[in-house]
């Protein structure tokens, strides 16, 4: 089975767009996350980064993130609320406790918590709708030029781990296919065996490299033409997306809606003494726009074409000759 | 029967909860409190207000939260500002500190928890000279009244050569309420009366001689001939006034982990007695320590170059 986070070819903007484009968006509502403290905005960031997955088609991701997310907020809220004993309304005591000694519950300890982990939360979904979507070859191909043996080793790094998940499921069924009388078999000898098969894969890895000349001082790209050379200004060019625009173009919004908010003073939040949510405008405003930014990953139907494409036999289009 | 052990287990751990003094909410009303707010050494009042319905959860930082605006460091235990007024370095640090009943608290304000008819008094003050001031005179009649720390302690008058002052030290915490003990029983909150010759013998009004940093009185009493002259110091430490030989002190300090001692002295038998006269809230209220000459009170420390 597949990780609900794994990457997943399927035709969307977000796809289709090149990894840094997608970097730039994601990485903007991101950015909100940890520029904000108003839990408006961050619900909005959060909205952004669930809308985005949901349009990319990466539901699954979302939901994946959302509970993770979930699981590591609570323990967040829970830490911040023992720990942190600020705040004008108690809402529970829980006598002594040894190294914290009184411990006392206060509701703006809560929201305090409540915040580090909602946004843990937008981070988390924004990084599963980002891992669902972006190609891993795009974003290593994209890092190539710059630290060569660093994206060898990822792209050898993410092509074996799979390949290893794959052999310790097939080593597991294999231990379950014996029968329900035989013995349990330990996780330390299923282990054993895995690193084995890893390390002969890694032997046979590195000598197809070397085979292929990748020992060689510079590492090489081979073209479509069938030499070795850096691809050219053209090649990488093609590789760009009609998509791109439209993602750089929102992050970069994205990110001028917050500092201009963080500049009206929409980020109106505090937790101590007493709890202050603020509801201005400005950060109704803000948390409203990147909202809306999670549409961005949203497919355009087809423009309807002033031109008939096929027409009745018989019948000539319009604008033909005669016509 | 597993789901009667469950329901029978989480009883016993609520019973124990409980017992333990947990509970829910902010726990039961334990009266009110006074809270005091000023800057440099008491001379500028800045809030003062009587705070009710203080719970048993609460605590010096959080009746502070409540009454007034503040801004925090280090996680929130530690104070920086107070209604705008932060702690600064320029031109001698300058820091929050907090006395409730008249005694430094060992404990930050977030762990100083509140039982009712306290008097909490915040000072931001010049600390060059010493960030150690153990006991302040500005809560009169604290800590003679309910004692400080949650505990109640006795209360004695040594009389060493004060005469009428002795007797006017009585009177006047006799007025305030409190009934001091016959003799000097341990652990007693003491105050020393006489001429400061002899109460100089007393290892807690000793530290006075050894200086600011050890006793957090900003008053000295040099030796002159066979007598003394009592010298008031600035936040700096530095004696910048010389008072007149009926000059008289009252101030509070204290040794170690034991009570506060509070001496009303002077250099001759005149000092004594005007300092005598001035243990009433009106003489000592907001004062570190208060010294009097010709019969005019002086806050102390003194201002820069006196």
């Amino acid at each position: 089975m597949r990780s609900p986070l794994a990457y997943t070819p399927r035709p969307g903007p977000l796809q289709a767009a090149s990894p840094g484009a997608a970097v730039a968006y994601l990485g903007a509502l991101v950015t909100v996350a940890f520029l904000y403290s108003s839990p408006l905005v961050l619900c909005g960031a959060g909205v952004a980064a669930v809308l985005a997955g949901r349009l990319a088609s990466a539901t699954r991701a979302v939901r994946a993130a959302v509970k993770l997310g979930l699981l590591i907020a609570l323990p967040i809220v829970v830490v911040n609320a023992l720990v942190v004993d600020r705040g004008a309304t108690v809402v529970a005591r829980l006598g002594e406790w040894p190294l914290l000694g009184p411990v006392e519950v206060t509701a703006e300890a809560l929201a305090d918590g409540a915040v580090f982990g909602l946004r843990a939360l937008v981070a988390m979904v924004a990084f599963a709708v980002y891992s669902a979507c972006v190609d891993p070859d795009r974003v290593l191909r994209a890092l190539r030029p710059l630290a060569a043996r660093s994206a060898l080793t990822a792209a050898l790094v993410s092509r074996l781990v799979p390949v290893a998940a794959a052999d310790a499921a097939r080593l597991r069924d294999a231990a379950r296919l014996r029968g329900p009388g035989a013995a349990p078999v330990g996780k330390a000898p299923l282990a054993r065996r895995l690193l084995a098969g890893s390390l002969d894969r890694a032997v046979d890895v590195a000598a197809t490299l070397e085979l292929r000349g990748y020992s060689l001082d510079h590492p090489r790209i081979r073209r479509a033409t069938g030499g070795f050379s850096r691809p050219g200004r053209g090649e990488l060019a093609t590789r760009r997306s009609r998509f791109d625009r439209r993602f750089y173009a929102t992050g970069a919004t994205v990110l001028l809606i917050a500092i201009a908010g963080e500049l009206l003073g929409a980020d109106a939040f505090r937790a101590f003494p007493t709890i202050e949510v603020g509801l201005a405008p400005a950060t109704l405003a803000v948390a409203a726009l990147i909202a809306l930014a999670g549409l961005a990953p949203l497919r355009r139907k087809p423009r309807c074409r002033s031109t008939p494409v096929a027409t009745a036999p018989g019948a000539r289009p319009l604008g033909a000759p005669g016509a | 029967m597993i789901r009667r052990r469950g329901t029978a287990i989480a009883g016993a751990l609520l019973a124990l909860l409980a017992v333990a003094g947990c509970g829910l909410g902010p726990g039961d009303d334990v009266g009110s409190v006074e809270l005091t707010v000023t800057r440099d050494f008491g001379a500028e009042p800045m809030l003062q207000r009587s705070v009710g319905d203080v719970a048993e959860s609460d605590t010096v930082m959080r009746v502070l939260e409540r009454n007034a605006e503040i801004e925090t460091r280090y996680g929130g235990g530690f104070v920086h500002s107070i209604e705008g007024i932060e702690a600064e370095d320029r031109g001698g640090p300058r820091d929050w500190f907090f006395y409730v009943d008249g005694v430094e608290s060992p404990v930050g304000a977030a762990d100083y928890p509140l039982e009712g008819g306290e008097r909490i008094w915040w000072d931001r003050h010049d600390w060059g000279a010493t960030n150690h001031i153990p006991a302040v005179v500005g809560s009169w009649p604290a800590p003679f009244t309910d004692g400080y720390g949650g505990r109640s302690y006795p209360v004695a008058v040594e009389c060493r050569g004060g005469g009428d002052a002795c007797a006017t030290v009585r009177e006047r915490l006799g007025a305030a309420g409190v009934e001091p003990a016959s003799g000097s029983p341990p652990r007693a909150i003491r105050v020393l009366v006489g001429p400061w010759a002899r109460l100089r013998s007393d290892p807690a009004a000793a530290q006075i001689e050894s200086g600011v940093e050890e006793s957090g009185v900003f008053a000295e009493f040099e030796r002159e001939g066979s007598g003394y002259r009592l010298m008031g110091l600035d936040p700096e430490g530095d004696a910048v006034r010389d008072f007149g030989p009926g000059a008289g002190l009252v101030a509070a300090t204290r040794r170690y982990e034991a009570p506060p001692v509070w001496v009303v002295t002077g250099a001759a038998a005149a000092g004594v007695r005007a300092a005598a006269n001035l243990l009433d809230a009106t003489g000592l209220r907001d004062r570190f320590a208060v010294a009097v000459e010709a019969g005019e009170a002086i806050p102390l420390p003194l201002e820069r170059g006196g």
